[in-house]
């Protein structure tokens, strides 16, 4: 349904997005997940095609977007990142203008509006200025005008940013709708959590790179199946750290005085703490974590996800 | 596509209670002020302003005599006598506003073709001022010297037609006839440079109406032309740029907003000095609404050229005002053009104001018929035609390049 072939798009110095590649099936929720900066609402506004790319391709239902924007733009909705709307208009307002800019019927718009608005729960405040709305609020209407035309592929770009975890919750179900109803969306963000409930597949991008891909499952598979033990230490010595790394007979990463184990904790824990004791260090703190995003993304990048 | 842009931004700017201020209440206000400061308002008018003019009577017979005597004892108007050459320099130099000359044979002029033969040397540089001066000295020489005419008509008509009437009787119709009020209109030509005004609009209204009016509209379309920064910044416009149409529809949109409410806007500025201090807009009234329609296209495309050009609506509301004070300034809108320096007359002629406002004076003040003003309405078309088109490159690479 989505085909991206070796994407670049550069502002002056800043290589943005820097040949991203990723296919998507037909009813699938992809997640893009990666910090501030990494390129995320540079590769949507490409796939809306609000930017042309320095190079590379992007074919939507196999067809290349560039040379038929038009039929192109009929089947994509895009929530954008921040809340573009009329604030002086009503949510009815704003609904039917950027309905009637796709060209769609005034009777069977007024319908979809109904309906759409029933769907985000918003039915009650229809009439109400969009700059009286709540934050949450206006994040439901900002993806409802991006559903007026029923298109078959859906970006949403961060839907979720700055909103409370009750309105998170109903923007996750009414994605889940959408996926369920058998839209192909692109979702990104830069909390773990949505893309392990929401997401079928997963591209972790940085710097304008994808870094790793697949499911989660996949994902997590790329940092070992084995649990990480956590020890924190007292001391700051960082040559002991050291030293005990490269005695330890597993895999470990050393993040400020912290040692991250991959190791089973039921089996391997008394050898490690054995090797503690024997370099005369003192656990100050030890934490089992099982493998998660954080880890994969931490693996893949040398850096945590929220800074 | 176009009325669905159009329809949102009649209601968007509808909602704007800052903006419907701008475009209809604080014009108004203006209109009133610069009417009061002109004493234009309209047909209660205040002291009429004295006018100095030289006279040289070259005829030196009784009736120039007696027209000079009664000129000088009108009010508003002082004459001094200088001779021809002397007068002529004044007038040249700037220093007197005109030199009305009786010339040879004006006595002879009225009893034999009912012509007044007089000249009236004038400042070029003051053209206005000394159309007003005419038709002054126009409507009071036919007043007066009617009688006179009269007499000499009736005069000659008896002589010729009963020759062997006694004179005695002769002289009773005269008396009688001459010296009814109602002396009947007498058509008299004057040697003159210009045509005869038939009313005589009030010159300070007609400016504070057009100058305010006009410069009042470039701020209030700047304003509209700025709603197209605002949707980039609010984010909307992103929006209008994933549907699919043309980008430039998106300009023509605005323009078509722009223009609507200007011509709104002009016709509820003409209405209201109508209503309030009776400027006769019915004068011409296919004139007026093409002069309408042509000064809110000229404006319309000024404001869509205005915004393509700017990138923030900071630059816009600094940028904007800079032009628009600049050019009413030279093109008439603050300071009636025909009190600045010729130059500057000369000069006016690069800023909108200055098409804007001359057309609406051929209207109301010129008298010209549509043909005649044709000229500048097609100046005023000109003008936002070239702007429209240099906004759609300029509107492309500032405007959708987010
Ligand atoms: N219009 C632009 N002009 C110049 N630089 C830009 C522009 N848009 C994005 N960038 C730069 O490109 C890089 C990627 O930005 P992008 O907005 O795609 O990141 P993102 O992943 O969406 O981040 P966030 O989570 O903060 O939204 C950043 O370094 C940003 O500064
Ligand atoms: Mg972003």
């Amino acid at each position: 349904m989505i085909k991206v072939d070796q994407l670049t798009k550069s502002f002056g110095k800043i290589k943005a997005v820097n040949g991203i590649s990723f296919n998507i099936n037909k009813g699938e929720i992809y997640g893009l997940l990666g910090p501030n900066g990494a390129g995320k609402s540079t590769t949507i506004n490409m796939l809306s095609s609000l930017f042309k790319p320095d190079s590379g391709t992007i074919h939507l239902n196999n067809t290349d977007l560039f040379s038929e924007t038009n039929s192109c733009k009929k089947i994509i909705g895009i929530v954008p990142q921040e809340i573009s709307l009329y604030d002086e208009l009503s949510a009815e307002e704003n609904l039917f203008f950027f309905g009637k800019i796709y060209g769609i019927p005034t009777k069977k718009l007024k319908n979809k509006i109904h309906d759409l608005l029933e769907f985000i729960g918003l039915s009650g405040r229809k009439k109400d200025a969009i700059k009286t709305y709540s934050g949450g609020m206006k994040r439901r209407i900002n993806i409802a005008a991006a559903l007026l035309h029923e298109p078959k592929i859906l970006f949403l770009d961060e839907p979720t940013v700055g909103v409370d975890p009750q309105s998170r919750n109903r923007i996750f179900e009414i994605v889940e709708r959408l996926k369920s109803e058998g839209l192909t969306i692109i979702y990104t963000t830069h909390y773990m959590e949505e893309v392990e409930r929401l997401c079928d597949r997963i591209a972790i991008i940085d710097e304008g790179k994808i870094v790793g891909q697949g499911t989660l499952e996949e994902l997590k598979k790329m940092i070992g199946e084995k649990e990480i033990v956590e020890l924190d230490f007292a001391t700051s010595d960082k040559e002991k750290i050291e030293e005990l790394k490269t005695i330890l007979p597993f895999e470990a990463e050393i993040t400020n005085n912290k040692l991250a184990i991959k190791c089973d904790k039921n089996k391997d824990l008394k050898e490690v703490l054995n090797l503690v004791s024997k370099l005369n260090l003192s656990i100050a703190d030890i934490d089992f974590v099982a493998p998660n995003l954080e880890r994969v993304f931490l693996h893949l990048t040398g850096k945590e996800l929220r800074d | 596509m176009l009325f669905t842009l159009f329809k949102k931004d009649m209601t968007l700017f509808l909602k704007d209670k800052k903006a419907v201020l701008l475009t209809f209440i604080l014009p108004i206000l203006l209109i009133t002020l610069f009417a009061f400061a002109f004493g234009g308002t309209g047909k209660k008018k205040s002291n009429p302003r004295t006018y100095t003019v030289l006279v040289t009577d070259l005829d030196q017979s009784d009736s120039s005599k007696e027209t000079i005597k009664q000129l000088e004892n009108l009010k508003g108007l002082t004459l001094i006598n200088k001779n021809l050459q002397k007068g002529k320099d004044l007038v040249k130099k700037g220093e007197r506003l005109a030199l009305l000359v009786f010339e040879k044979g004006f006595s002879e002029g009225i009893k034999k073709t009912h012509f007044f033969k007089t000249t009236l040397y004038f400042d070029a540089s003051r053209e206005i001022e000394t159309r007003m001066i005419y038709s002054f000295l126009m409507q009071h020489l036919s007043q007066n010297q009617g009688k006179e005419i009269l007499k000499n008509r009736v005069n000659s008509f008896v002589s010729n037609t009963f020759s062997g009437m006694p004179p005695k009787m002769k002289q009773n119709i005269i008396n009688t006839i001459s010296s009814e009020n109602n002396a009947s209109p007498i058509q008299i030509e004057m040697q003159s440079v210009m045509k005869e005004k038939s009313t005589k609009e009030n010159i300070g209204l007609i400016q504070a109406v057009v100058g305010t009016a006009i410069m009042m509209l470039l701020f209030s379309i700047a304003n509209i032309g700025g709603s197209l920064l605002d949707e980039k910044e609010n984010g909307t416009l992103k929006r209008l740029l994933y549907a699919p149409f043309k980008t430039t529809e998106i300009l023509f949109g605005k323009m078509l907003t722009a223009l609507s409410i200007s011509i709104a806007q002009l016709v509820v500025m003409f209405i209201f000095s109508w209503l309030a201090f009776g400027l006769n807009i019915f004068k011409d009234v296919p004139a007026l609404l093409l002069m309408i329609l042509c000064t809110a296209f000229a404006v319309a495309g000024f404001g869509i050229f205005l915004v393509s050009f700017v990138k923030t609506r900071q630059q816009l509301n600094g940028f904007s005002s800079l032009i628009i004070l600049t050019m009413s300034a030279i093109g008439g809108s603050m300071i009636p053009l025909f009190i600045m320096p010729e130059f500057m007359q000369k000069m006016a002629v690069v800023s909108l104001n200055y098409w804007g406002i001359q057309g609406f004076y051929d209207i109301f003040w010129r008298e010209l018929s549509i043909i005649e003003i044709a000229p500048r309405m097609l100046v005023l078309l000109g003008i936002g035609l070239v702007m429209t088109l240099i906004s759609i490159p300029l509107f492309k690479k500032n405007i959708i390049s987010l």
